[in-house]
């Protein structure tokens, strides 16, 4: 039997403001407990929330990130339920009337290819705080440290329809968000939070399956292995003619399983209402407008353009845009006169590998591209520059600097090379005759000769024409 | 010269000190003690508070308004040096780590905290018997109430024991105390004075006010405290109230008599302090005007939809977690924590109103009540509308519909209770600003009427309420 | 009567607050008599409109994004019920878990 997949996926994400949400304690992970709080985020009797500008601005900035109609009015109403990390019992969001709705997001499908998958709503609310289950014996221990830190809401449409696409539309969202500044979009530091929808159905079928809910993954490829597995529950079941109940299930990463919550509790009814607290965020059409200009070039349009500005192909325009530290580093080393190709190439080779490892460039675009140069000039070859690159991370040597030092400096003028050709050809005479006389594979010998002759400095780009000029010679 | 203002100027001018001033007021609080109004209060702390005044340098005591002052504070309002109960079990012993800014703003006029004030439990209630720590006397009848629910701020005030007093109104918790114990309460405009520390009840209602033995007390108070406050976003962006100078007269005013606040069957004592108020107006040369406020009668079971609606999500953080009095039912756990804390700590009518809130809330009720009380609150702030566009500057209407009622006449029927709301809580509803002051007595009990202004008129309005105390006698027992 | 005994019990689970069987009768007659009162209101047609009412400033005023927190008179150990390790203790979950 086959079956059409259908998800939807919710995300958090933890926006990158200074301060919280409503109030001005500071916004920062790994503080001591309890220690960046006030009335505001405790809960405290007569504390009041008032909205954090910069909060606005990065989700405005992030809804037309993602094509979504940014609202000029929208209103913040309570989510009302109880939970120890929830100081307020209610938490302050955004219900019937968003900040943004509409958007689309693009990425590449496995399955597909390219496919835009439907942004329904993004909106604005405040985090609760952590329960800690394993540090007090037989109690739960709560830290308000991240009570009231400024989220996004990010929900999609049912568009997608495989485990594969769900975790393709997360990295593309995860890069989008962290282009855009918003967020840092780090699933392990809980910056980012994702809950996913899934049904099955017969293909052709207009009709939604039930659907059941997944959470507790921490990465995208717990997202995908959970979705795998649910997808898997869910056709073994209607398979077996029973039905899918509309449960939420708890992934269990070590196992790889998912079980049902274990409270059977009717769902919640959260009885949202207008927050009496917070008259309506009213923006004006320009300075929505104004956010999005602000914006930077984002990846998609990044790729294009260095597809089209560079000749590079859509994976290396692919690879170098995907962040924009990468992105930036390579056009500076273009722009400091490397040629495009090359810069690439070493961009996404050597200082890659650097930049992952320690999240910088140890090279300054200016000296690779000196050194690139270098290769083009013909001043050193390609694998010598490659032993000049560690010395150039290491310390602050020009390039040419360190290509002479370290003994690499290729001879390309016609009056040495000359000398070593004629050197080599007048030791070797019957060698010589052999090639005139046409056994055209003994050039190798002789570029070889040259090349021990000079150490290795030869330039061998040099070297091969001249040898050719100096062989045809009678 | 207002009781305020002669002490105010006596400590400005070092004919007397703020030292003196705290030994007075320890003095009548221990007096008046068995009116149950004060609560939480110390001659250690009234001293400090004296100190600050009296410590000051005198060029910046000059500056004071309200330097030396005592001023009785409603027990919803938050201060740091002494708890903040609310007149709830859950909150008992709870003192708060920051002060709210009416606070703040009031110290900062030299004005000096006397003590915390009981109140109906978390401001819920018209008669000050819902407190948990007992309830009000009537400084005048200990068996009647002082209404509520700041019958502390206004007991106290009546007794003398303070020149004037903080309170909150949400649906009349100021005017209604201060008609039924013969004094000055003002309501300013939602938005004019700053909620940051006033424990929240009726998000959209609640107002902080004060009380005085006259209007003037009152309104330097208010005055003292009002303004934007960045730390609540209701606040509107206006510069603090400045009064206007005295008037002796109301030539020009056009007061409007609305036709649903005079019923047939208006208490006899109630609509004869009414007709004084109306022949002093024209004698006074204002002009009085019959109008409509054709919704009127809605007013309170609109209230009684959005109070508790919005009370019951302002409570919900009272689940002992945090801070307040903790009690774990049997089974011990979280569940177990959240019902006995909350079922336990707060009184009957509490219980009763985030019951209430919760199921016009909640799933398939929201649109018939909620939603539904939403429109009626808009057509009832149109109603006041329309009647200050048809050419009146003010509104004059009973403030209650009898005096003082006797404790335990209204507790059994929750709303019979509600209906001694019914001539206030329009007001909260439109959150229009209005002052309650004294028009005679009845049988021993005092009479008050209100003025009612559009949004941000109080300095008009009340100028015309101090003329119209000039004029009349309060102490008079009228027919 | 509009609302019965097993609405308080719904709506007492939704506030999380305990009713007794002893008071729950009176409760719900209570309840039932406020509940009557204001759906006095269905008496205004819905086709009767005014423009909405809001309470205070027709929008509201954005804080800027500076770290500048309200400060604590006294840290949360001093009112906690329950306080530990920097934590904020409760019962365990039992009932709750998982939500």
């Amino acid at each position: 039997m086959t079956w059409e997949t259908v998800i939807g996926l919710e995300v958090h994400a933890q926006l990158l403001t200074k301060s919280k949400m409503f109030c001005g304690c500071a916004n920062k992970f790994g503080a001591p407990p309890n220690t960046l709080v006030c009335p505001v985020c405790l809960g405290l009797p007569g504390a009041l929330p008032v909205p954090n500008e910069q909060a606005i601005r990065l989700a405005t900035q992030a809804a037309r990130a993602l094509g979504c109609t940014v609202h000029p009015r929208s209103i913040f109403a309570r989510k009302n339920y109880f939970y120890p990390d929830l100081p307020k019992g209610y938490q302050i969001s955004q219900f019937d009337q968003p900040l943004a709705t509409g958007g689309t997001i693009w990425c590449e499908s496995p399955e597909r290819g390219r496919i835009g998958i439907g942004v329904t709503r993004l909106h604005l609310e405040e985090d609760a705080g952590k329960s800690l289950h394993d540090r007090l014996p037989g109690k739960t221990a709560i830290d308000l440290n991240r009570a009231g830190t400024p989220l996004v809401e990010i929900v999609s449409e049912p568009d997608l329809r495989s485990p594969a696409e769900a975790r393709a539309y997360l990295t593309t969202l995860k890069q989008i968000l962290v282009y855009a500044e918003v967020s840092d979009c780090n699933m392990e530091e809980g910056s980012l939070r994702v809950d996913a929808n899934i049904s099955i159905r017969r293909p052709g079928d207009s009709k939604l399956g039930t659907k059941a809910e997944v959470k507790n993954m921490n990465s995208f490829a717990n997202v995908e292995r959970a979705l795998i597995v649910e997808h898997d529950r869910q056709v073994a079941l209607l398979e077996s003619g029973g039905r899918v109940e509309q449960v939420t299930m708890l992934f269990n990463a070590a196992a790889g399983t998912v079980k049902p919550m274990r409270s059977k509790e009717e769902s919640h009814d959260y009885r949202y209402f207008p927050d009496p607290d917070l008259p309506p965020l009213v923006l004006t059409p320009k300075w929505i407008e104004e956010q999005h200009a602000a914006l930077p070039e984002l990846p998609e349009p990044k790729r294009e353009r260095f597809m089209t500005r560079y000749a590079i192909t859509a994976y290396d325009a692919g690879v170098l845009a995907a962040e924009r530290p990468v992105a930036d580093y390579f056009e500076s080393v273009v722009g400091a006169g490397a040629e495009a190709k090359a810069a690439a190439n070493w961009v996404m080779g050597e200082a890659m590998s650097g930049y992952n490892e320690t999240g910088r460039f140890g090279v300054s675009a200016e000296r690779l591209s000196k050194l690139i140069g270098l290769v083009k000039e013909g001043v050193v070859s390609l694998q010598a520059a490659k032993r000049v690159y560690p010395e150039l991370v290491a310390g602050n040597e020009e390039p040419r600097a360190v290509a002479d030092r370290l003994g690499l400096i290729q001879v390309g003028d016609a009056n040495t090379l000359g000398a070593w050709v004629a050197e080599v050809l007048a030791a070797n005479p019957s060698e010589v005759e052999r090639f005139r006389g046409g056994e055209a594979k003994l050039m190798g010998f002789f570029v070889g000769l040259v090349m021990k002759k000079s150490g290795g400095k030869a330039d061998p780009k040099a070297l091969q024409p001249l040898l050719t000029e100096k062989l045809r010679k009678k | 010269m207002s009781a305020v203002e002669s002490a105010a100027s006596g400590v400005r001018e070092g004919r007397t000190t703020a030292a003196a001033a705290a030994k007075e007021v320890a003095s009548r609080l221990e007096k008046t003690a068995a009116l149950n109004a004060s609560l939480n209060w110390s001659a250690e702390r009234l001293e400090a508070e004296a100190a600050r005044v009296d410590g000051a340098t005198p060029s910046d005591r000059a500056k004071m308004p309200l330097a030396g002052v005592p001023i009785a504070v409603k027990d919803n309002i938050v201060t740091t040096e002494q708890p903040t109960t609310c007149g709830s079990r859950i909150l008992e012993g709870y003192v708060s780590p920051f002060n709210a800014t009416v606070i703040n703003r009031l110290r900062a006029a030299g004005a000096m905290i006397a003590c915390k004030a009981n109140l109906d439990e978390f401001a819920m209630g018209s008669s000050t018997e819902h407190s948990a720590f007992g309830r009000v006397m009537h400084p005048d009848d200990p068996s009647c109430v002082p209404g509520g629910s700041s019958g502390g701020s206004a007991a106290l005030v009546a007794a003398g024991a303070v020149p004037a007093a903080l309170g909150s109104e949400t649906g009349g918790s100021v005017r209604q105390p201060a008609s039924f114990c013969g004094i000055v309460g003002i309501k300013p405009s939602y938005g004019r004075v700053s909620r940051y520390g006033l424990v929240a009840f009726g998000s959209s209602l609640d107002a902080v006010s004060s009380f005085g033995r006259t209007v003037d007390d009152a309104a330097r108070v208010l005055a003292a405290m009002s303004g934007h406050d960045p730390l609540d976003a209701t606040t509107i962006a206006q510069p603090p109230l400045v009064l206007d100078p005295p008037r002796r007269d109301l030539k020009g005013l056009t007061i409007g008599l609305p036709a649903e606040y005079f019923p047939r069957d208006l208490h006899k004592g109630v609509r004869a302090g009414l007709d004084r108020a109306i022949k002093a107006i024209k004698d006074l040369g204002g002009t009085i005007k019959e109008v409509s406020l054709p919704h009127t009668r809605y007013a309170v079971p609109t209230y009684y939809i959005i109070a508790p609606a919005e009370a019951a999500a302002n409570l919900a953080r009272y689940d002992g977690v945090r801070y307040g009095q903790r009690r774990v039912g049997p089974a011990g756990d979280l569940r177990a924590l959240y019902q006995a804390t909350r079922g336990q700590g707060f009184g009957a009518e509490v219980r009763r109103r985030i019951l209430i809130g919760t199921y016009v809330l909640s799933s398939g009720y929201y649109d018939a009540y909620y939603r539904k009380a939403q429109q009626v609150r808009a057509l009832l702030a149109e109603d006041f509308r329309r009647a200050f566009d048809a050419g009146c500057d003010m509104l004059l209407t009973p403030t209650t519909p009898t005096p003082a009622f006797k404790a335990g006449e209204k507790t059994e029927d929750p709303v019979a209770m509600y209906l001694a709301d019914i001539f206030v809580c329009p007001v909260n509803l439109a959150g229009l600003p209005a002052v309650s002051f004294p028009v005679g007595r009845s049988e021993g009990l005092p009479l008050g009427a209100q003025l009612i202004a559009p949004n941000f008129a109080e300095a008009r309005m009340l100028s015309a309420a101090a003329a119209l105390e000039a004029a009349l006698d309060a102490a008079a027992e009228v027919r | 009567m509009s609302i019965g005994r097993e609405d308080v019990l719904h709506v007492a689970k939704l506030a999380e607050l305990a009713v007794s069987d002893e008071e729950l009768p009176k409760l719900t007659e209570q309840l039932g008599r406020i509940v009557d009162y204001v759906a006095q209101l269905n008496e205004v047609p819905a086709g009767e409109q005014a423009p909405p009412y809001l309470a205070g400033p027709d929008k509201v005023t954005l804080r800027p994004d500076v770290v500048a927190p309200v400060p604590l008179a006294r840290p949360p150990a001093d009112f906690a019920p329950e306080f530990s390790q920097g934590l904020f203790a409760v019962p365990r979950l039992g009932a709750m878990e998982d939500q």
